[in-house]
């Protein structure tokens, strides 16, 4: 019983879902937070994960990327359901990210302000070279946030509630004139 | 000792046996038990009991690890299983994994099974409509296979007892190629479908779209209520097994209601290894069985057996029958079991837009899926180079949509605002395929499975009158669309290898005669008698319509035949 509640009160929730934690000895070496089987992403990459992911949805006036943890769901993600290409230009790119953002704000992108930040993400989503790592890792991190964040517990129940029993269907439902 | 022995073989001695426990084993249950029968049901797989084992049945998409992706090493691992649409994280687990269950494909061919109670009717599409004569004398009248024994007469009151028992939706909408059958109210069009129904029925006056027929409880009768089902909540995630019994499955309707009388033992983890055959008796007395777990043998024994293993299957358990008097498996005294092996050909698909009717969509979601567009293809006379026709499922639908460029508050606020866009239109080919004596399946002489059983050999290709249907279907609807001002119309062709359909079929074929068939007008082996094919397995011909409705009936009819043929002492 005690057991069973330590193990649950080490379940990290990412968007409505429980993800194992990474051992805490491997946290003191700075791995990242949860049990990943494939990717080698230490604390710092994480962390910058995290803030690409607050970037594309920030909070505002309703929780954005890391309150709803969908940093983890990205690494869940690419660590169980993409092939090893897509893992390799997932952690190649990430780390071409952070030396783009060396290169033209001179700091890290975990230091940037929000403007750099939309900057420099803008300037790889509009860049001519879709097949390069760093635009490899923003598709693969864009796509996985935003699926995160749509099929997340909180947009699913607060803001557009998934109907699990419609018990109705309508062939000709009239659309609300905006 | 000796009466030990007795002892357990009259434990082991049951009236009726049959062989699988989907969808028209489980008919075959029902029936059986409910005249009276003492009846043993095998299953190769696990139990699952209704509602209680549909582990994933109520959860919300954000409950899913993945969000119902699977893992790429269950992708990988399993590349048969995972070509089938509905494998997917919240119904894996009802699926065969390709590692665990062998077989070799001499040609390509997706053989997608379900071994667990209730087999494939957890999964099915649901998609139920009847034949008519226009299938049952295909082959005579195009020259292809052999005559079916049976026509529209004979089982028509059968397809009307099986409907009203599993519940099927439909409108009566007086087709003579498509009869209409026993409906609870059918799911309507939608306004995109309904439009492009009444614009191609304009334009060709004999080219219909109705709404798709399927075995789901739109407005249940007593009788539904009695198995214990309620209405259809239109959920659309029937593939996790339904916990109201919304759709008809073996789980949620004839197996419990063959619990109920008293007559059935069911047992699973129970490959049946082979049918024995006694030389004396000139019958069947019983089936020997494999327990998957121990690996031990049992025989069970009874007067009447019914092989409802699964098309392929129940081919792989006759061939394997073998006896002096029948080397080459029961019944096979012409040698052309396992021959004939025909499919539905799906492997063209079309899609387009349609930028009016934007004062519609659609609210809540359709267990039917859509349309239905039953063969229209030479239907009353041969009229292309190709013979026989096919049907296609027809769907429209609006997406939401959204703009996704970009980051920041503005691309928040743009996900969390969808929009409507255009309609979407899909259609799906379902076609007839010839069967021929070089689409066959047969057993491997040296390869075994875990449990001692031979390897099945799948040979079975498309040909030449598959290649020029599936161009036409796309070179007509193409047209159809057209007319209808439908826009970017996109046509995807070879999109399926043969199986993928899940419409396998044939194999032990009905007949007239002993010399070209295996099974005679009451789906019983010519040459042994007190054995029934009611599955796929008994197809002479395939049709373009969806299979399973035409077992529950063939099923149901036999079951009727056996009853009366052992009450009068002829089995």
């Amino acid at each position: 019983m005690q057991r069973r509640s330590a193990i649950k009160n080490l379940m990290i929730i990412a968007g409505g879902i429980a993800i194992l934690p990474s051992c805490a000895k491997d946290k003191e070496k700075g791995k990242a937070s949860i049990q990943l089987n494939n990717l080698n992403i230490d604390a710092e990459q994480e962390k910058l994960l995290a803030e690409v992911s607050e970037a594309f949805i920030p909070t505002t006036d309703t929780p954005g990327a890391k309150a709803l943890n969908l940093h983890l769901f990205v690494l869940k993600m690419v660590d169980d359901c993409h092939d090893k290409t897509d893992q390799e230009g997932f952690v190649a790119g990430l780390s071409e990210l952070e030396k783009l953002s060396e290169k033209r704000f001179d700091k890290s992108f975990v230091n940037c302000s929000v403007k750099e930040r939309g900057e420099i993400l803008k300037d790889i989503e509009n860049s001519k070279n879709p097949s390069g790592k760093v635009f490899q890792f923003y598709k693969i991190a864009k796509d996985r946030t935003i699926q995160g964040y749509l099929n997340s517990k909180y947009v699913m129940t607060e803001l557009i509630p998934y109907e699990l029993v419609p018990g109705r269907y309508n062939g000709y439902f009239p659309v609300k004139k905006s | 000792m000796s009466n030990l022995n007795i002892d357990s073989v009259k434990q082991r001695t049951f009236d009726a046996i049959v062989i699988g426990s989907g969808i028209s084993g489980g008919w075959a249950a029902k029936e059986l038990t409910e005249k009276g029968l003492k009846t043993l049901v095998l299953e190769r797989g696990r139990d699952v009991k209704h509602v209680v084992d549909y582990p994933t049945t109520n959860m919300y998409p954000y409950e899913f690890e993945h969000r119902g992706e699977l893992p790429i090493d269950v992708q990988k691992a399993n590349p048969v299983a995972n070509r089938c649409y509905a494998f997917k994280e919240d119904s894996a687990h009802f699926f065969v994994k390709d590692a665990e269950h062998p077989y070799i494909q001499e040609n390509p061919f997706d053989w997608i099974r379900g071994y667990q109670v209730g087999g494939k009717s957890l999964l099915w599409a649901r998609q139920t409509q009847r034949w008519s004569d226009f299938d049952f004398e295909g082959p005579a009248r195009d020259g292809f296979a052999v005559d079916w024994p049976i026509r529209y007469k004979d089982i028509a009151l059968w397809y009307s007892y099986v409907e009203k028992f599993a519940g099927i939706a439909g409108d009566k909408d007086g087709l003579s190629h498509l009869p209409d059958g026993e409906f609870l109210p059918g799911y309507p069009l939608n306004a995109v479908e309904d439009y492009f129904k009444k614009k191609v029925l304009d334009k060709y006056g004999n080219r219909h779209i109705i709404s798709a027929r399927c075995a789901h409880l739109s407005k249940p009768e007593p009788v539904h209520h009695q198995q214990g089902r309620a209405q259809c909540q239109n959920r659309r995630l029937c593939q996790r097994g339904c916990p109201f019994g919304g759709y008809f499955s073996s789980n949620s309707s004839t197996l419990p209601w063959a619990e109920r009388t008293g007559n059935l033992t069911l047992r699973p983890f129970s490959v049946v290894e082979s049918v024995i055959y006694d030389e004396q008796k000139g019958k069947a007395t019983g089936v020997r069985v494999i327990d998957t777990n121990t690996k031990e043998v049992i025989e069970y024994y009874a007067k009447i057996i019914f092989v409802n293993a699964s098309a392929l299957n129940t081919n792989l358990l006759l061939l394997n029958s073998t006896s002096s008097r029948f080397p080459n498996g029961l019944g096979n005294d012409n040698g052309l079991m396992g021959k004939y092996v025909a499919f539905h050909n799906y492997s063209a698909r079309i899609s387009a837009e349609y930028e009016g009717l934007q004062e519609f969509t659609t609210d809540g979601r359709n267990p039917a899926g859509g349309g239905y567009i039953p063969r229209f293809r030479n239907v009353l006379k041969q009229e292309t180079d190709f013979l026989r026709g096919y049907a296609a499922g027809l769907s429209g639908f609006r997406t939401l949509e959204r703009d996704l460029s970009g980051q920041g508050p503005q691309l928040k606020e743009n996900l969390l605002n969808p929009f409507l866009g255009p309609w979407h239109i899909s259609s799906h080919m379902m076609g007839e395929t010839i069967p021929k004596e070089s689409n066959y399946v047969s057993l491997d002489s040296t390869q075994k499975d875990t449990w001692g059983m031979p390897l099945l050999k799948v040979s079975v290709v498309y040909d030449e009158n598959d290649h020029k249907m599936s161009k036409d279907f796309v070179d007509q609807l193409t047209e159809m669309f057209t007319i209808a001002g439908f826009s970017n119309i996109q046509a995807q062709t070879n999109t399926r290898v043969p199986g993928n359909d899940i419409h396998e079929m044939g194999g032990v074929r009905m007949g007239h005669d002993p010399k070209t068939s295996l099974l005679n007008k009451w789906n019983q082996l010519h040459a042994c008698k007190n054995v029934f094919v009611t599955d796929g397995a008994c197809m002479t011909s395939t049709a373009s319509q969806n299979p399973s409705l035409t077992y529950m009936a063939l099923t149901a009819r036999a079951v009727d035949y056996a009853v009366k043929q052992v009450n009068n002492g002829q089995l």
